[in-house]
């Protein structure tokens, strides 16, 4: 098992996360009710869209992006490229800190916590630090691939 | 067939984690998939299931200080409560969707009334002033007119879209015919405030915590429902 396997598994259960987030805003999912839970004032109040999508809908983008290139740079061309681990750094970098922006508005604009964005939040954590782990590995020893 | 890389150490070891992917690796993303699209699958299939009973509180009946808007015949044999917020999403579909079939098809033909109880949730801003809105077109007999007016529009003036909603609210008012200057009084005097306290405190005294509630007989459906859903209800409660 490699880092980069575990970026593939990490941000495929990103995109079950951000995917329910989306059917919940959607009103595909949940009772469509407006419920004093966090998740409804989150994803009901004006920064749940951003240039018109569904930050959600953003997630799920970003998780489907980051599981494409984690998957294709588990492929043989690409298992021992340096360049790919820059890439998925700064991929996943890019999504801590737009998930960094959107705690910090949870936090003290719209004063709610929604589990499941702070799950997202995790994960997309995680998948940076693996990410930055096997960056270092790639750039100490350029065969490095196992765990 | 031989792989010349094999034949070196390093590359050997890249080779031979490459080989193994396809067995551990895509079974783990399978598995990640499957239990995925099981939650994402059970969570959509439930939504049709409707009603859940949260659970059994008092008959209905007359509640202490706070005050509906009644419709329909105040003897109909099914008594529909229903504790909403004129901002809410899940009101909005309901008021827009579901509610017509209900007036027709259960109200108009006397099988149940309905009356609506205010229940502003503190996170939509514009909700308590809506619900005033209401209050006032109340006074000259077009609670409903406003009411429907209100969730028809409510992308328009909901606090996503404005700080001010008042201008809105005149408008309708102005649309439904009503003495705009009678119903501007009322509403910038928050005259009915009282009563939208009364009304909101009833839902808290009764454990609602969501909107749409609905209380029918002696049950609580803390969520939106279908017609379908609601018309089962109802048959039921008319069967007791």
């Amino acid at each position: 098992m490699t880092k980069r396997m575990i970026v593939a598994m990490l941000a495929l259960a990103g995109i079950f996360v951000a995917l329910y987030l989306l059917l919940y805003k959607l009103g595909m999912i949940g009772h469509l009710s407006c419920n004093i839970g966090s998740c409804e004032t989150v994803n009901t109040s004006k920064w749940a869209r951003l240039m018109g999508i569904p930050v959600a809908g953003w997630g799920v983008a970003f998780y489907l992006a980051m599981f494409a290139l984690a998957v294709v740079s588990t492929t043989e061309r690409y298992a021992d490229s340096a360049g790919m681990s820059k890439l998925l750094v700064f991929a996943s970098g890019t999504g801590v800190l737009f998930s960094v922006w959107l705690t910090y508005l949870e936090l003290f604009t719209i004063h709610a916590i929604c589990e499941w964005c702070v799950t997202s939040a995790v994960i997309v954590t995680v998948i940076f630090l693996v990410t930055v782990a096997d960056l270092r590995n790639k750039t100490a020893d350029p065969d490095e691939s196992a765990v | 067939m031989a792989r010349p890389t094999n034949t070196t150490g390093k590359k050997k070891n890249t080779v031979r984690n490459a080989s193994t992917r396809p067995t551990g690796f895509y079974y783990v993303l399978g598995a990640i998939a499957i239990v995925g699209a099981s939650i994402l699958a059970y969570s959509m299939m439930r939504k049709p299931s409707e009603v859940v009973v949260t659970q059994a509180v008092a008959p209905t009946g007359p509640i202490g200080p706070a005050e509906g808007y009644l419709i329909g015949k105040a003897d109909a044999p099914v008594k529909i409560i229903e504790f909403a917020d004129f901002e809410c999403p899940g009101c909005g579909n309901f008021a827009n969707v579901t509610e017509p079939d209900v007036r027709k098809r259960l109200i108009e033909t006397g099988l149940a009334n309905l009356t609506y109880y205010d229940f502003p949730l503190p996170q939509h801003k514009n909700s308590e002033a809506a619900s005033n809105a209401a209050a006032c077109a109340n006074d000259q007999g077009k609670f409903w007119e406003m009411h429907d007016m209100i969730f028809a529009n409510q992308d328009q003036w909901n606090t996503e879209a404005t700080d001010n909603p008042k201008p809105f609210f005149a408008k309708y008012a102005e649309r439904l015919g009503l003495n705009t200057g009678t119903w501007e009084t009322c509403f910038d005097t928050r005259k009915h405030q009282g009563r939208i306290m009364a009304n909101a405190a009833e839902g808290e005294k009764r454990k609602v915590n969501s909107t749409p509630t609905f209380i029918i007989g002696d049950k609580m459906y803390a969520q939106g429902m279908t017609y379908d859903a609601m018309k089962a209800i109802v048959d039921s409660a008319t069967k007791k």
